[in-house]
């Protein structure tokens, strides 16, 4: 199999419309999440202790704004695909990870997660919406012992509505 | 929690561990159900083994994270801050293994009149086979000097602070 560089250069700092979450940060939300996580730090639901922190206020932990896009009310109900099909896997309706931002087009068909680069600049509070906007940092293809790989970095940077920056995560896919 | 001084870190010293416990088919459903991640193969043994060969229902590497993150937080403390963290998946967590995870000081350094600590971070199970690894950098206050300003904006004097390469 034959393939070059130049069929990929086009996607390389592309970069999707911002897209911003369907609902501001929400305490039960921030509960369940937290609890799922088990982590009990009180800046993360105790309003005298989050007002004498830092933050000021209840924030969701670092990573959230990660978790923040789901279904929104009134969406078509992404399950529908079980009366079709009843062995789907279930990812229906899961936002995945580039947010808008189109499949790069390529023969491999295995994923690999390479890796993640988190770099955090603030905490998403309660009542804050963030909004995130996907790029295609990097997109290289490597001719390895056993055929071609391609590394693409998705990098993600997430802002609150007013444009202050929350985290930047850069994900390496390998396709192959 | 009291605020922990870069001056009081040392290089080689475990900053931080976390110990989650055994990990659950519940405790894999509750986190896919608060993030709305309905992969079968979270919650679905005969979907996991049988239609994607898997050993068992996985343990969600999005969990992982954050439990990662959580460890180096808490070993930080409310003055510090989580600035960097590059982390890599190794091997899979099924219901039924432990997490558990450690933090330790591969470098410090000073910037900006902040102090930064460099550090390998890694997630086990309870053969102690290591799951998830990776490197952050933390930022801790100086005895005496300035809190670590929040928002975390980075700054000039900041660029010198490198990630160590991961092994």
């Amino acid at each position: 199999m034959s393939d070059s560089q130049a069929n990929y250069d086009r996607y390389i700092g592309m970069t999707g419309e911002p897209k911003v979450a369907h609902m501001p940060l929400e305490r039960d939300t921030l509960r369940r999440f937290t609890q799922a996580i088990m982590d009990p730090d009180p800046l993360y639901h105790d309003d005298q202790a989050a007002a004498a922190s830092r933050f000021g206020q209840v924030v969701a932990p670092p990573l959230y704004p990660a978790h923040a896009y789901r279904t929104p009310a009134g969406a078509a109900d992404p399950f529908e695909v079980f009366s079709q099909n009843p062995d789907s896997d279930g990812t229906a309706g899961n936002e995945g990870m580039l947010y808008g931002l189109p499949e790069i087009q390529s023969p491999y068909k295995r994923l690999l997660n390479g890796g993640n680069e988190l770099t955090f600049y603030r905490a998403l509070a309660v009542g804050e919406r963030c909004v995130v906007t996907p790029r295609y940092a990097d997109v290289k293809l490597k001719e390895g012992k056993n055929g071609f790989i391609l590394l693409v970095v998705v990098e993600t940077t997430f802002r609150t509505e007013k444009g202050e920056m929350l985290l930047v995560n850069r994900q390496t896919l390998i396709w192959r | 929690m009291n605020t922990l001084y870069f001056d009081d870190v040392t290089v080689g010293q475990q900053i931080a561990a976390i110990d989650k416990g055994t990990i659950t088919t519940t405790h894999i459903m509750r986190w896919s159900a608060a993030i709305e991640n309905f992969h079968r193969i979270h919650y679905d043994q005969a979907f996991a083994t049988g239609h994607d060969k898997l050993p068992g229902v996985l343990i969600n590497g999005s969990w992982k994270q954050h439990i990662l993150i959580q460890m180096i937080k808490d070993g930080l403390g409310p003055g510090g801050w989580v600035w960097k963290l590059n982390f890599r998946y190794k091997k899979m967590d099924i219901a039924g293994d432990a997490v558990r995870g450690t933090a330790k000081v591969t470098g410090k350094q000073e910037a900006g009149g902040l102090g930064f600590v460099t550090l390998t971070v890694q997630l086990v199970n309870q053969h102690g086979e290591v799951s998830t690894a990776g490197t952050a950098i933390g930022v801790l206050p100086l005895r005496g000097g300035k809190e670590v300003p929040y928002p975390f904006v980075e700054a000039p004097e900041y660029a010198s602070v490198q990630m160590p390469v991961d092994e």
